[in-house]
């Protein structure tokens, strides 16, 4: 939190910031903070605000079935935090607000897709989503096509910096799944404090809290109690093959984290130690925003050994993996 | 079910489902495949010249054993014009190694190249049979690990060759990779991904030509061109942070076959992106960290006997635990590399000799001699307890009851 602090303080005008809100336990409690410190900061006779604060709240329906649950949530919510702006957005609405969505799903996709554009966005989104068969190329995907409209939202909006509610233990299972899924080469910015591709910051503020530190945060403060959605508990009765690998990953994390917290908060410390070598000729993937090929210095083969599927290189080994016709 | 053809020259029938992609092939394809990827790699990296005389660390396991068959049949084929030789290291494990190494005289005379064997006795005066019967099971791989690198060099300088590859493969480099992420190594795990590994510690370089080679087709391989190898696992298998890894890579593979090779790519990528500072650091301890590199040497033995058992997980994981202690403590200066580069400047290490042995070292004296001394001033009474083995013992008390005996009669 120290660092979110000093981004405040030296600027003069303020700084607008872009929480996005699952209604979750960790994005939840970050805002009760955040909401805590405007309140304070309003008490004061002349203090200013130090940043504008902007709440996205992305309705999952789109691609779960949709619950009573979230829009009772969503209404607490709007109640609880009276002063602040909370926007609601359907997941599918990242076709309006990354606008060449169209060419790269039709390049990603390749020929035997087409995303007809005459339909809605909710189906358009289904279809594409349909054409990606396994479990983990979903998962993969989704997160990138949030992670999108998240940024392009931002950027409507005019916000420098996106605040992740991600706890210690979500991203050490977001470096896992990353590492495992070919993504290391973004590590840089999707689990550590930095500039995103996008040209929007990316803050982890609650990177030092694990998942249990919250929950215990989260029982001595009864005026959160309806608006946290409660993860659903993880079921012992799946077959691992059926998993994602994220899924995979959180249960990792989960379960080790139980008794071994140390090694658990060392994945997430040592993805932040890696620097990034950005540079402006780099080749971005259109679609994640990762890094197309190898990053500099590194002279590993992996890319050149799978050129037998060189369907187009355009995108990133990552994105490539996830595409619907990969044979994984 | 009509048989499927295979998936390459559509003709032959698929008799293998390929681990890495489940293409699946007729047994001639599998071969070319594998082949032509592991001759990829090599000139994809540029791995030999052309005359170079490249040692094969052989143990007589499954994956040195296809690194001596790959590498004769693609020298014959491509002409790279290597000279080729095994070097095995006989560790002095009973009932291990005196097998394999029978393998491995085999596999001299069917691939038709010279070997040589070090072993741990005469190198460093104990086998790693002794070693374990004076420090226990725990631990003792760190010795074997250190002694090997080193005996690998000593063997290679021996013959007068710079080169030596290893039987390493993707399911190893991509535990490497995860291991080193649990226990926030990333000068090891920048080390780990290289296929060359240039250490400070020697002028002898090292590399992985199966780096991208699955265990699975490893086997695979050896099993359609009948590979005489021998599998059996360490009997001082050890409960290392490795098997930790190496059951979630199980799990991944399950999930997305390609995941081994992913997390290779991302080691590859993370390495690139290891601050300069952090890498250096690790390389300040010289032979110290390079060795260590090799700790899980015996590769792909490690570990798997823990298969996917949950309490070996466990087992491993206080392990950890306490290995991230130690660990923790090391790296506090590497969090402010304000402070880190300083030291750097005070305890700027360059390589010299070791002050025994004479073998290439940062520190005054090297780790294996470090190694050797705390052995040694452990031994009781050096020389008789040693050479008095349990057999030795028998016979005596034996010759002593007869000599008793004797007398016995005489009076």
């Amino acid at each position: 939190m120290a660092d979110y602090r000093q981004m405040k303080k030296p600027n003069i005008q303020q700084i607008k910031l872009l929480l996005p809100l699952s209604l979750g336990v960790s994005s939840s409690i970050l805002l009760h903070i955040l909401n805590a410190d405007i309140q304070r900061q309003l008490a004061k006779p002349y203090g200013g605000l130090g940043y504008d604060l902007h709440i996205l709240v992305v309705d999952p329906s789109t691609i779960l079935p949709s619950s009573t649950k979230y829009d009772q949530a969503y209404e607490a919510a709007t109640k609880a935090f009276p002063d602040l702006k909370l926007t609601r957005l359907p997941f599918h609405s990242v076709f309006e607000y990354v606008p060449d969505m169209k060419e790269i799903i039709q390049e990603y996709t390749g020929p035997h897709f087409s995303d007809d554009e005459s339909r809605s966005n909710q189906d358009r989104l289904a279809a594409f989503r349909a054409a990606v068969s396994t479990a983990t190329s979903k998962a993969d995907l989704d997160s990138v096509l949030l992670t999108r409209l998240v940024v392009g939202y931002a950027k409507n909006t005019g916000c420098e910096v996106v605040i992740w509610g991600d706890s210690d233990s979500r991203l050490a299972a977001k470096t896992l799944a990353g590492v495992a899924k070919g993504r290391g080469a973004s590590l840089t910015w999707s689990v550590s404090d930095g500039m995103s591709p996008w040209g929007v910051r990316f803050g982890f503020p609650l990177r030092d809290l694990s998942k249990p530190e919250l929950e215990q945060y989260k029982s001595v403060c009864e005026e959160l109690s309806d608006i946290i959605i409660s993860d659903e508990p993880l079921s012992d009765n799946v077959l691992t093959k059926n998993l994602s690998i994220d899924e995979l990953m959180m249960r990792y994390v989960h379960t080790q984290g139980e008794k071994y917290r140390g090694v658990m908060a060392n994945v997430t410390r040592t993805a932040n130690k890696l620097e990034s070598t950005a540079g402006s000729d780099d080749h971005l993937c259109p679609l994640c925003g990762g890094l197309v090929g190898n990053v500099k210095g590194n002279s590993g083969v992996t890319v050149a050994n799978q050129s037998s599927d060189n369907h187009s290189s355009k995108f990133c080994y990552g994105c490539m993996r996830s595409r619907p016709e990969a044979t994984c | 079910m009509a048989p499927t053809a295979c998936f390459n020259c559509k003709e032959a029938r698929a008799v293998i489902i390929r681990p890495k992609n489940r293409h699946k092939l007729c047994r001639a394809c599998f071969l070319e495949v594998f082949e032509t990827e592991v001759h990829e790699t090599i000139t994809g990296t540029k791995l030999f010249y052309p005359g170079e005389r490249v040692a094969i660390g052989a143990s007589g396991g499954k994956d040195s054993t296809v690194l001596a068959a790959v590498l004769k049949t693609l020298n014959e084929r491509y002409g790279y014009g290597l000279d080729l030789c095994l070097l095995s290291i006989d560790e002095g494990i009973r009932g291990y190694r005196d097998d394999s190494l029978e393998t491995v005289k085999r596999n001299a005379v069917q691939y038709d190249m010279p070997l040589e064997i070090l072993g741990y006795g005469e190198l460093y005066g104990w086998t790693m049979d002794q070693v374990v019967a004076q420090i226990g099971k725990k631990g003792n791989c760190t010795y074997c690990g250190v002694f090997r690198r080193q005996a690998l060099d000593r063997g290679a300088a021996k013959l007068g060759i710079k080169h030596v590859v290893t039987g390493h493969n993707a399911d190893d480099v991509a535990e490497t990779v995860m291991m080193n992420l649990l226990r926030a190594d990333l000068p090891r795990l920048s080390r780990g991904t290289s296929i060359v590994t240039a250490s400070g510690a020697s002028d002898i370089k090292r590399s992985k030509p199966l780096k991208y080679a699955y265990e699975k087709e490893i086997v695979l391989y050896a099993h359609h061109r009948q590979l005489d190898y021998f599998s059996t696992e360490c009997i001082y298998s050890p409960e290392a942070f490795r098997g930790s890894a190496r059951t979630l890579i199980k799990d991944l593979e399950k999930i997305r076959p390609s995941s081994i090779l992913d997390i290779v790519k991302s080691g590859e990528d993370m390495a690139a992106l290891v601050p300069r500072d952090v890498n250096q650091a690790g390389n300040k301890c010289g032979s110290t960290v390079a060795a260590d590199d090799d700790i899980g040497g015996c590769g792909s033995q490690n570990g798997r006997s823990s298969g996917g058992e949950m309490a070996a997980m466990e087992k491993t994981l206080v392990e950890n635990e306490s290995a991230e202690s130690r660990e923790t403590e090391i790296k506090l200066p590497k969090g402010r590399p304000s402070n880190a580069s300083q030291q750097k400047g005070v305890k700027k290490q360059t390589l010299g000799h070791c002050e025994r042995c004479g073998y290439i070292s940062s520190q005054r004296i090297c780790k294996a001699c470090n190694l050797l001394d705390g052995l040694n001033r452990n031994r009781p009474k050096t020389a008789i307890e040693v050479s008095v083995n349990l057999e030795d013992e028998e016979t005596s008390s034996a010759l002593l009851k007869q000599m008793e005996r004797a007398q016995l009669t005489n009076g």
